[in-house]
C-alpha cells in the first residue's frame, strides 16, 4: 500500500482522483503480492513443515487441519512445499524480467541512438525474434545450452527481450524529437548529459510499467518450463516441477496439482492487476 | 452393437471351427485359466481396436535395430520368431518346427515351416532365416539385443531347402530361449535388401497383422494378414486374426491414456500406473493384465568403475541407506513386490537374499565413517579429501514410470540423512543415452528384458562394458570381476540342468553380495483393457501382448 501512497502524492493533476483511487482488485492484488513476497523472505515462518520431509505412510492424503493443502505422493506436505516454492518460482520470473529488460535496454538504445544503419540491423533482428513464438525461443535455447535453472531463467529473459526493446527504441525515437531534448541541444548541453537526463528517464517508465505486466507471464513461462523438467531437478519444491509430479495423479489426488496451480495463477493475476494499476496512472 | 460386415462372417464359419481343433490339440498342455468365461461365447471377426502405448515411440520398427521394448511391443504384431515358449517356459514352435543341438555342443539345426509366406510373398525357407541371421550380425543394422544373443553364433549353413545349422564358437544353453524374443524375430530377406530407412518405416514379416501406415508421433496402422497360417504352437485359434485392424497410439501421458480408457477412445493401454490399477478395480469395464517382464529385476546400478563406488563399503553403505520398502508400499498401491535378486520372479533360477539390503542408517553411517567418508560440510554431507559425496543419478523418464522418479525421490531423501547427496536428472532417452555413453553416472536405473537367466552374462560379463554397435553396453554397473566372467561362462556353456542352477545361483550371489545393484521390484508390466476385449494374452516370451486371438465383444 505504501507503493500506492507515493504514487499519489508524486504524480499530480487535475484529474487525478478518478484515476489515482485505488480500486478493490488493486488492494487484492496487493495484499497477494505483500504475502507473496513474505513467502519469498521467510518461508520457514510461514510453512509448518519442511518442504522435503518425506513421510510414505502418509502419501496421497486430501486437505486437512493437519496438511491444509494435503500431501503429495512422498508424503510432503504441500501447503509447505507450495510456501517454499514461492522463492525459486518467483525469483526465476523475476531475474528473467530483469534480463529481458537489460537486454532490450541494449538494443533498444542502440536502435534509438546509434544511428539509421544500427537501427536499420537491430529492426530486422527483432523482426527475425519476432517470427518466433516467445516460449519457443526459449526452447530452442534450451536445447542448445541445456536444461536447467540458470538456462531456463535466461532463455526466459531472452524470448521476452524483442518486445521489451521495441518498446524501448519506440520511446527513444519518440522523445529525441521532442521540444525538450531540442531546448537541451539548442543550450549546449552535451550529447552524454541529454541522454542521461532527459532520454533514458523518459523512455524508461512506461518500460517498467509493461515489465510488471511482464513479471507474472515470466514466471507463468518459467514454471512452463520446469514443467517440462527443464527447471529446477527433483526433490526442489518449484510451482511447475510441482504440478508436473501431480498431473500423473489428477485423477486421485486433484490437491496436488489444485493448489500450486492456484499460486501460479495468483501470481500471474496480482502482477497483471498492478501493472494495469500503474499504466492507468501512468498515461497521460 | 453392430454387425460385422458379410465378409467377416463369412471367414468367422472356418475361425470357429480353428478354434475347435484347436482346443482339441491343446487339450492337456495348457493349464486353462480364465477361459471359462469365454467357451460359453463365439469369437467375433472383424472390427478395429484401439491400442494406447505410453512407452517411447520406436524410432525403427524393426527391432533388429538397436532392440528395446517398445519395439517388442508393436513388432509382436507383425514379425514372428523361430520359437515361443509355453506358460511352463519350455520351448514350444513357431515358424519352426524343429530343432536340435549337435552332440558336441558346437551346432543347432533348426527345421522351419514349408508353407508360410511373408506378407510380400516371399517364401519362409532355410535362406531367409539366414539372411536374418546375417542382418542381425551385421555392424551396419546396429543391433544390440539380437547382437548380443548371438554373440556365440560364428556362421550358418543351409542343409536343405527348410533346415538351417547355426554354427557356435562354443556351447551355448540358451540359444534357443534367445530364438524365441521378438527382437529376433524373422524378416522378409527381400524386404531386409532395401535400404535401412525404408525398412524401418514398413518391416515385412509373417505375423498376424502388417504395417499399413506409421504416422510419426501419433499412431501406426496394422491391418490383418489375410492369408495368416503361422501362429504359435499355443494359440487359440488358426487362421488369420479377428481383428480386422489395430491404431497403436502413442499417448506418453499416463493420466490422459487413462482417460482415454475410461470413455471408451482405446480399448487397450500399457504402462498403467499404480494409482490407476487400483482405481480401475473398482471400474466394472476395465480389466488389468499384470505381466511381469523375464529377464532382470528392475534395480539400481551402482557404476563400480569410479569412485566413489569403486569402493564396495560404499556401494554397502547406499543399500542400507535406501528406504525401498516405505515407498513400495505408498507409491506402488501394493501392484508390485519388493525384489532383493537380479532376476525377475519369473525367471526360475532366480536367487534372492534379502537380508543384504535391509533400511539400515546407522550401518550405512559406520560403513561410510570407515570407508574415510568421516568428515560433513556445512549442508551435512559427507567430505573425503575436499570431495563431496555426491552421486550423479540420470533417469530416463520413458523408461522410469513417475512412481518410480517418486521413489528415487525418496531414497534421495534417505540417502541425504546419511550424508549422501544424490543428483536425479530426470531425462530424455537420447540426453540419457548420452549420460551413459560419457560415463557420467553412479546410479542408474536400465530395464533389462531377455528370456532367461543368461540375461546375468550380458549384464555382469566384463565384456558388456564394451559397446554393442548401436553404441548401448549392457554392464552399466561395470561389474569387472574376473570369478563371475568364469561362472557366467561356464554357466551358458551348461547343458545340464542342475549344474546350470547350480552355477547361476553362484553368480547372483557375487552379483548380490558385492552390492553392485540394489533390486527394487519386477519389471513392471501392466496392462488395463475394456472388458469387451476378449482372449488378450501376453506371450511368456518377454511379456508383450499379441491381438492375435482378441476380438471385440460389442
Amino acid at each position: 500500500m505504501t507503493i500506492m501512497a507515493n504514487f499519489r502524492r508524486r504524480v499530480p493533476g487535475p484529474s487525478a482522483h478518478t484515476r489515482l483511487k485505488v480500486t478493490v482488485p488493486e488492494m487484492l492484488a496487493g495484499v497477494v503480492v505483500l504475502s507473496l513476497l513474505a513467502a519469498v523472505a521467510f518461508p520457514a515462518l510461514l510453512a509448518p513443515y519442511n518442504p522435503l520431509a518425506i513421510n510414505p505412510p502418509d502419501a496421497f492424503q486430501g486437505p486437512s487441519l493437519e496438511h491444509w493443502f494435503g500431501t503429495d505422493e512422498s508424503g510432503r506436505d504441500i501447503y509447505s512445499r507450495v510456501i517454499f516454492g514461492a522463492r525459486p518460482s518467483l525469483l526465476i520470473g523475476a531475474a528473467a524480467t530483469a534480463i529481458g529488460v537489460g537486454l532490450a535496454l541494449a538494443l533498444g538504445s542502440l536502435a534509438g541512438l546509434g544511428g539509421r544503419v544500427l537501427d536499420f540491423g537491430v529492426g530486422r533482428l527483432l523482426e527475425v525474434l519476432f517470427a518466433l513464438p516467445g516460449l519457443l525461443l526459449a526452447l530452442v535455447f534450451i536445447a542448445i545450452a541445456g536444461p536447467g535453472v540458470v538456462t531456463s531463467t535466461v532463455a526466459v529473459g531472452l524470448s521476452t527481450a524483442p518486445g521489451y526493446a521495441r518498446i524501448i527504441r519506440g520511446q527513444i525515437i519518440q522523445v529525441r524529437g521532442s521540444g525538450m531534448v531540442e531546448a537541451a541541444v539548442v543550450l549546449g548541453r552535451g550529447r552524454a548529459q541529454v541522454v542521461r537526463r532527459h532520454l533514458l528517464p523518459n523512455a524508461l517508465s512506461p518500460v517498467f510499467v509493461i515489465a510488471t505486466l511482464g513479471l507474472g507471464q515470466a514466471v507463468v513461462w518459467a514454471a512452463s518450463l520446469s514443467f517440462l523438467g527443464l527447471g529446477e531437478p527433483p526433490p526442489a519444491a518449484e510451482w511447475g516441477a510441482m504440478l508436473a509430479a501431480g498431473r500423473t495423479y489428477l485423477t486421485t489426488a486433484w490437491w496436488m496439482t489444485f493448489f500450486p496451480g492456484l499460486f501460479i495463477v495468483f501470481t500471474a493475476a496480482a502482477s497483471t492487476v498492478l501493472g494495469r494499476g500503474l499504466q492507468r496512472r501512468t498515461v497521460r | 452393437m453392430s454387425t460385422p460386415p458379410r465378409p467377416a462372417r463369412a471367414r468367422f464359419s472356418t475361425a470357429v471351427g480353428a478354434v475347435s481343433v484347436a482346443a482339441l490339440l491343446l487339450t492337456g498342455c495348457s493349464t486353462a485359466e480364465p477361459e471359462s468365461n469365454q467357451t460359453s461365447q463365439t469369437p467375433v471377426s472383424g472390427g478395429n481396436l484401439v491400442y494406447a502405448t505410453g512407452d517411447a515411440e520406436p524410432t525403427c520398427l524393426d527391432p533388429h535395430v538397436g532392440g528395446n521394448y517398445p519395439q517388442a511391443l508393436v513388432s509382436t504384431q507383425y514379425l514372428e520368431p523361430l520359437v515361443s515358449l509355453n506358460d511352463d517356459g519350455k520351448i514350444i514352435p513357431w515358424l519352426a518346427t524343429d530343432w536340435e543341438e549337435a552332440d558336441d555342443g558346437l551346432s543347432w539345426t533348426i527345421t522351419v515351416h514349408d508353407d508360410v509366406q511373408f506378407t510380400d510373398g516371399t517364401p519362409l525357407n532355410a535362406e531367409a532365416v539366414r539372411a536374418n541371421i546375417e542382418h542381425l550380425k551385421d555392424p551396419e543394422t546396429a543391433s544390440s539385443t539380437g547382437f548380443l544373443a548371438l554373440e556365440k553364433v560364428t556362421g550358418t549353413e543351409i542343409v536343405d531347402e527348410y533346415t538351417i545349422r547355426l554354427n557356435l564358437r562354443e556351447p551355448d544353453s540358451a540359444l534357443m530361449e534367445s530364438l524365441s524374443q521378438p527382437w529376433l524375430a524373422i524378416q522378409s530377406p527381400t524386404a531386409l535388401e532395401r535400404s535401412k530407412a525404408e525398412n524401418c518405416e514398413s518391416p515385412v514379416g509373417t505375423g498376424p497383422f502388417i504395417v499399413d501406415e506409421w504416422v510419426k508421433q501419433n499412431s501406426i496402422t496394422l491391418v490383418r494378414n489375410e492369408d495368416y497360417n503361422s501362429p504359435p504352437a499355443d494359440a487359440g485359434h488358426k487362421g488369420p486374426a479377428y481383428l480386422e485392424s489395430i491404431t497403436w497410439r502413442f499417448i506418453p501421458e499416463s493420466a490422459s491414456r487413462y482417460a482415454a480408457l475410461q470413455a471408451g477412445e482405446v480399448d487397450v493401454i500399457d504402462n498403467a500406473q499404480p494409482d490407476t490399477i487400483a482405481a480401475a478395480g473398482k471400474n466394472d469395464s476395465i480389466e488389468h493384465l499384470n505381466a511381469p517382464r523375464p529377464g532382470a529385476s528392475n534395480r539400481i546400478e551402482l557404476n563400480s568403475s569410479k569412485p566413489p563406488f569403486n569402493d564396495p563399503l560404499v556401494r554397502e553403505a547406499f543399500a542400507h541407506s535406501a528406504n525401498v520398502d516405505a515407498g513400495i508400499s505408498s507409491l506402488f498401491f501394493d501392484t508390485a513386490e519388493r525384489s532383493y535378486s537380479p532376476l525377475s520372479s519369473v525367471e526360475e533360477l532366480g536367487y534372492e537374499d534379502p537380508k543384504l539390503f535391509t533400511y539400515d542408517p546407522e550401518e550405512a553411517n559406520r560403513l561410510l565413517d570407515k570407508a574415510g567418508w568421516d568428515q560433513r560440510d556445512a549442508q551435512g554431507y559427507r567430505v573425503k579429501d575436499g570431495k563431496r559425496l555426491s552421486l550423479e543419478f540420470p533417469v530416463s523418464t520413458n523408461q522410469s514410470i513417475p512412481a518410480e522418479v517418486s521413489l528415487f525421490e525418496q531414497i534421495q531423501a534417505t540417502a541425504k540423512e546419511v550424508g549422501i547427496e544424490i543428483n536425479l536428472n530426470l531425462l530424455d532417452l537420447s540426453s540419457w543415452y548420452g549420460a551413459l555413453a560419457q560415463n557420467n553416472y553412479d546410479l542408474v536405473s536400465a530395464p533389462y528384458t531377455k528370456v532367461g537367466p543368461d540375461v546375468l552374462r550380458i549384464l555382469y560379463h566384463s565384456d558388456g562394458i564394451v559397446p554393442a554397435p548401436s553404441g548401448y553396453f549392457a554392464n552399466l554397473a561395470q561389474v569387472d570381476n574376473p570369478e563371475l566372467d568364469k561362472l557366467l561362462t561356464q554357466a551358458s556353456r551348461e547343458t545340464d540342468p542342475e549344474r546350470r542352477a547350480a552355477l547361476y545361483e553362484e553368480a547372483q550371489k557375487l552379483i548380490l553380495e558385492g552390492y553392485y545393484i540394489l533390486p527394487l521390484y519386477d519389471q513392471q508390466n501392466h496392462f488395463l483393457y475394456r472388458s469387451s476385449v476378449e482372449g488378450l494374452r501376453a506371450l511368456p516370451t518377454v511379456s508383450t501382448p499379441t491381438f492375435y486371438d482378441v476380438w471385440l465383444n460389442r
